[in-house]
């Protein structure tokens, strides 16, 4: 049987880090996890993707919503939950496969066959990437950029996010560009397969 | 100086229940225990305080367990008559869970209104409000809202409006009786008064409210209740495969039966809460067999020990006289118009329950309302009615207020149906605002 491969890519907002977890599913043939996981859980669920959208990758708001007997009404919480389980499940599963953020190096980590990633970037590169690609002013790719992931992962996880700690490797993207930054982890990536 | 240090004690509670970064029977116990230390022992320097409000005297009283003739207030302090009434039900309600007997019920009534979506509508919310006068909310909230997803799947409904109105008529159904509700057992326990006293007075508003709350949802909702096409409903699974074992189901429904005999009729046979809830404890124990270890290790001790905490802070706030404060400053806002005091007690209890828990704010007011009562010749009663009303009903309004609005919108939330505030709100609020002020006129015209 083949050998599992997970590969968990962390990210700063505006660091590429979604366009690099591409690059690597389409390298390796993986299927590629990431807001689509909300059209699978939608379909499960018999209930319309638009309405979960809002709630996906955002922290709890402790003072709007509470926990009785292990129940939690916050709907953040309630999808972030369910996205661990159907990752979860692909991986007991045995499938191979590329997920962006959704706390996956925290949520898969017993999984052997887990790769770590977390993609940085400068703050000018970052700002500069948001602008071109979302189409914002400098002002609001910066305040936009602040609000992201810090606080959502940090919720659901142990481990801080982007601590180097909790990852295989963390890397800064604006050094190399995209498309050599996931060269390079193909490289480790390739090791790291042919070690075991 | 101990008044503050029970304040800040009762403050810093609240916040750390509200932000839920403890558990909150954690945080009950530690503030329990700060203020046993600091104001009572430090501050006071006085032991007889520490032994009035753990209260651990009041078990060994015969008429803890057995009171002929009226029941009479209680002392202060740990409210073991609630804890051990709690227990007991909480024993009854897993014993009726694992017969399958909740779930039995729900798909009994659906089948019977031959699967339409409106009559089920109907029949759910006068269920909900029925059961929640004996079981927890909580629990009837977590069978009839799953029970209901369920068959919205089926019939192809969405079933956000059936899951709101059956909160809002468990939380209702909740405050007619003295056992519905949590408020209500620790305003019995500590007031003295019977199930029958609540089921004349509150329990008549709440069922004049339930006609008002279902011709409300009924108008609010029946256009969001249409199931989409035709469904075959003989492929639906028959009620009778949710009983799990038949035997136990007749033993759950006949020890049931026997808590409500026994709880509606306390007050002629004598036997308190805590007797009944102790009894039919062991009679589940006891016909469970095997199960009563597993029946044992499901009561939520965490929430009874929460209620221990909670008694004793709320006992250092009585004990200091800050409540005596409170009740003096609402007498003063007042200027001695019981109309007006009664609006305060029935307003501001259900604003407050509709933000922050109710169960700690109705153990604070008691003491306040015993107070005011002595102090402006109000008839207790009266006052103990508008709180029981604010706070069951009040907590309705959020979806943070009560139990189980948080259970029932988290059981839609893992269905994949979010309930924000603002769509909780604009449905539940008005029916909350409507029913309170419908509580507020019927005590004005039949007490004053």
């Amino acid at each position: 049987m083949e050998k599992q491969l997970i590969i968990s890519v962390g990210r700063e907002f505006g660091s590429g880090g979604h366009e690099i977890a591409e690059t690597l599913a389409k390298h390796y043939g993986l299927n590629l996890y990431d807001k689509n996981l909300l059209q699978e859980i939608a379909n499960e669920k018999s209930v319309a993707v638009k309405d979960l959208e809002k709630y996906d990758e955002v922290p709890r708001n402790l003072f709007m919503t509470r926990t009785v007997k292990g129940y939690s009404n916050s709907m953040e919480e309630n999808l972030a939950n369910m996205q661990f389980d159907y990752l979860r499940k692909k991986a007991e599963a045995g499938e191979s496969f590329v997920v962006v953020g959704r706390c996956s190096e925290d949520v898969l980590k017993k999984y052997p066959g887990m790769i770590s990633i977390f993609v940085l970037g400068d703050w000018e590169s970052k700002v500069d990437r948001v602008v071109r690609i979302y189409g914002m002013s400098r002002d609001e790719a910066e305040n936009f950029m602040i609000r992201q992931d810090k606080n959502y992962h940090n919720y659901y996880c142990k481990g801080k996010w982007g601590d180097s700690r909790n990852y295989d490797v963390s890397i800064n993207s604006s050094k190399l560009g995209e498309e050599a930054t996931a060269e390079m982890l193909i490289d480790y990536i390739d090791k790291r397969q042919n070690k075991h | 100086m101990a008044q503050i240090i029970a304040t800040v004690i009762f403050l810093v509670m609240f916040l750390l229940i509200i932000s839920e970064k403890l558990e909150r029977h954690i945080v009950t116990l530690l503030s329990g225990l700060l203020t046993l230390v600091l104001v009572f022992g430090v501050c006071m320097h006085s032991m007889s305080a520490v032994i009035n409000t753990l209260n651990f005297k009041e078990i060994g009283t015969l008429t803890f367990w057995y009171q002929a003739g009226e029941a009479a207030e209680t002392s202060s302090g740990i409210n073991w008559a609630t804890i051990i009434f709690i227990a007991g039900m909480m024993i009854m309600v897993e014993g009726m869970g694992n017969a399958g007997f909740f779930r039995w019920l729900c798909m009994r009534l659906a089948k019977a209104v031959h699967y339409k979506t409106v009559p089920i509508f109907i029949t759910f919310m006068i269920m909900s409000s029925i059961l929640a006068m004996f079981i927890d909310s909580i629990t009837v909230i977590l069978f009839l809202a799953a029970v209901t997803v369920e068959l919205a799947q089926l019939l192809k409904f969405n079933p956000v409006p059936m899951i709101l109105s059956e909160i809002f008529c468990a939380n209702l159904g909740g405050a007619a009786t003295m056992c519905g509700d949590p408020p209500n057992i620790i305003i019995g326990t500590s007031l003295g008064y019977s199930f029958g006293d609540f089921i004349s007075n509150t329990g008549l508003i709440v069922i004049c409210a339930l006609v008002l709350t279902v011709v409300y949802f009924f108008l609010v909702f029946h256009k969001q209740l249409r199931s989409d096409g035709t469904v075959d409903t003989s492929a639906f699974p028959d009620p009778k495969t949710a009983i799990r074992d038949k035997k136990s189901f007749t033993i759950s429904c006949i020890i049931f039966a026997l808590a409500v005999v026994l709880l509606v009729t306390h007050a002629q046979t004598g036997l308190t809460v805590a007797t009944i809830g102790l009894g039919i404890a062991i009679l589940t124990l006891i016909t469970s067999g095997k199960e009563a270890v597993d029946l044992l290790k499901k009561v939520d001790y965490k929430t009874l020990l929460f209620f221990v905490g909670l008694f004793v802070v709320v006992g250092g706030l009585e004990q200091t006289g800050v409540l005596e404060v409170i009740a003096g400053l609402i007498a003063k806002v007042s200027g001695g118009n019981i109309k007006l005091m009664i609006a305060i007690i029935i307003w501001g209890s259900a604003i407050a329950s509709a933000f922050v828990d109710n169960i700690p704010f109705a153990a604070t007011m008691i003491p306040v309302i015993k107070s005011l009562a002595v102090a402006q010749g109000v008839d207790l009663s009266t006052l103990a009615w508008a709180l029981s009303m604010g706070t069951d009903i009040g907590g309705s309004a959020t979806p943070i207020g009560a139990s189980a609005n948080v259970v029932g919108t988290a059981v839609a939330a893992k269905h994949g149906h979010p309930i924000g505030w603002g769509k909780y709100c604009k449905e539940v609020a008005p029916a909350t605002i409507m029913v309170v002020l419908f509580s507020m006129l019927f005590i004005f015209v039949r007490y004053l």
